[in-house]
């Protein structure tokens, strides 16, 4: 940290930044190595950047058709739900906020199983689409019926909550009706990275691409939302757009997370708070250290799940939730120790 | 004049909570706005701010207030939202961003803080979590927040309010340290002896209307005073010269 005499220590470092990026590309290329067929470390470096030396053959179609797609969207999914987690945390002033929060989860969850117990076979295909607009329209609706549109952070919580138990009713109900889709619609619910294929990471990147960079162009101001509307305010931030702003673009980018891969737990609460915790700095300008932070743990996540138990594979939101709800659990504990 | 305030009314629904004022606020000087709970204080501080919208007219300068982001106007709340996990180097370097913007750390701003910390004798304290502060302490790093950011007026609601009284007055030494720069400074109080004593300009406000307004000397010793707190206080001057206001017991009727 430079410190100048005369002058306070800089807030924020971007070498911190820097670091990330580096244990993410070396978690990326570790993912592709491991799996049922071990390739090098170093040919896989090769083949991923097309220097001379690299695998051909069946270990080639492994690495760029089967492995790199499921890593790429593994750190998409990770990028989105951590960013998200950070952006609700800053913007409901609450710690413990996640990118489900306001009915995103359920929402997609319900239009999951309306695809899955459908008994026209096509919707299969269209679940990601059913999710999406799940996830879209419950936070939609958390909108409209929290009123007056973002006056106060604390109804459209609650409308949130609301709206999320509500589809969570429906869903369940629509499950007991079609006993055949308990299993596929548990599967998703724990989500998987299976169906990830260049398809899949073409569209969803494009939709999370598009919500981070505009929550990276708001980070800096984001800070403002610490404070109450009228402090923001004083200082330049009109906090009401703001908000709408960076409630939207989260949420697109949680619920494209979740058509793409299912509801993978605690990533949103978990990276944000190790990041900040780690910094020992709130400040939104990590939200890019963040973002990557989560793609290493959802692509360290997933190897997990691939390799734990192989050939089998577990869901990714049990080896999530394994990590992130003892976590959970101690930033609750310190969290009532300072409030005390 | 700094502000003119022309006709300026604010109503919640039905409610009238400012009525017809008009007023004109002195720049480079104290203004404190003294009255009773319910009296429109706060709200008034919210137009000045430019957040809350109003019928009649605010001009600062020339130009109407209302969602004017030209201004720099700081804002000192009474009940401020604490940001958890923040310090206090991160929370007084936020007041930097209007003039500097977001999340810039030229070595000018970090140096203007180095200096706002000792003024406000929070130096040492940079690294502490704001939400760990006292009450006197959480004050004074507001204040100097509002330091940081070089503001033309600040608007002070209750700065003294659930401080000892120790407190009270190392806290407005702080809001003095402002008006040395030529920083307009408009406050709310309840405690109409502390006003006079900091306060150039006292303007008494009462169910949403302005009833008396002037030079603090003048405005204490009017008759005016006790009616407009119903003839339930008595003014005493000390041997120093200096005005105590007290409540005075209820009459037996």
């Amino acid at each position: 940290m430079s410190t100048e005499p005369g002058a306070i220590a800089k807030i924020w470092n971007w070498r911190i930044t820097a670091f990330c990026a580096l244990i993410l590309l070396a978690v990326t290329i570790a993912a592709v190595s491991f799996g049922p067929i071990s390739i090098n470390f170093f040919k896989v470096f090769k083949t991923l950047f097309d220097l001379p030396g690299g695998s051909t053959g069946q270990d080639r179609t492994v690495i760029l058709q089967l492995r790199l797609p499921r890593v790429i969207l593994g750190a998409l999914v990770g990028s989105a739900l951590a960013t998200s987690g950070a952006v609700y945390q800053t913007v409901f002033h609450n710690p413990l906020a996640d990118p489900y929060l306001l009915g995103a989860a359920s929402g997609a969850g319900l239009g999951a199983t309306i695809a899955l117990t459908s008994t026209n076979h096509n919707l299969y295909g269209a679940l990601p689409i059913f999710a999406f607009l799940g996830g879209v329209l419950a936070v939609f609706t958390s909108f409209i019926i929290s009123g007056k549109f973002f006056a106060d952070p604390n109804s459209l919580l609650l409308s949130g909550i609301a709206v999320g138990s509500f589809a969570t009713a429906i869903q369940t109900y629509l499950q007991q009706r079609h006993s055949a889709a308990l299993r596929p619609v548990y599967s998703w619910i724990l989500g998987d990275l299976t169906s990830a294929s260049w398809s899949v990471v073409a569209w969803s990147s494009i939709y999370i691409a598009i919500a981070l960079i505009i929550l990276f162009s708001v980070a800096k101001q984001l800070d403002g939302l610490m404070l109450s509307d009228e402090e923001a305010y004083s200082l330049g931030i009109n906090p009401k757009r703001l908000r709408i702003i960076a409630v939207a673009a989260a949420t697109l980018a949680t619920a494209t997370a979740v058509s793409a891969s299912g509801l993978i737990g605690f990533v949103g609460i978990v990276v944000p708070h190790l990041v900040r915790g780690l910094t020992h700095r709130v400040t939104n300008r990590s939200l890019i250290t963040i973002a990557m932070a989560g793609a290493a743990f959802l692509v360290v996540a997933d190897l997990g799940a691939r390799t734990l138990l192989s050939p089998a594979e577990l869901p990714i939101g049990v080896i999530t939730a394994f990590v992130g709800a003892p976590f959970f659990l101690v930033v609750l504990r310190n969290r009532r120790r300072v409030s005390q | 004049m700094t502000i003119v305030v022309t006709d300026l009314t604010v109503r919640y629904g039905e409610k009238v909570v400012l009525n017809d004022i008009s007023l004109d606020i002195a720049s480079e000087k104290w203004t404190c706005l003294v009255g009773p709970n319910g009296a429109g204080k706060t709200t008034f501080l919210k137009v000045l701010l430019g957040m809350a919208p109003y019928s009649g007219s605010i001009k600062d300068h020339g130009i109407e207030v209302f969602n004017n982001h030209k201004r720099n106007v700081a804002f000192v709340p009474q009940h401020p939202q604490i940001p958890q996990g923040m310090t206090v180097a991160e929370y007084v370097m936020l007041g930097r961003s209007k003039r500097e913007g977001w999340g810039n750390e030229s070595l000018t701003s970090r140096s203007y803080v180095h200096r706002v910390l000792q003024e406000t004798h929070l130096f040492g304290m940079q690294g502490n979590l704001v939400s760990h502060l006292s009450g006197g302490e959480m004050q004074r790093a507001l204040i100097a927040r509002a330091l940081a950011q070089e503001p033309e007026l600040i608007l002070l609601d209750e700065p003294t309010s659930a401080l000892d009284l120790h407190h009270q007055i190392s806290v407005l030494n702080n809001i003095e340290l402002l008006k040395e720069e030529g920083v307009t400074i408009i406050s709310t109080m309840h405690d109409i002896t502390l006003a006079a004593m900091f306060a150039e300009r006292i303007v008494i406000m009462k169910e949403g209307k302005v009833l008396l307004s002037g030079a603090s000397h003048d405005v204490i010793h009017s008759p005016e005073l006790r009616s407009a707190f119903d003839n339930r206080i008595d003014v005493h001057t000390l041997d120093t010269g200096r005005p105590v206001i007290v409540a005075s017991k209820a009459e037996p009727r």
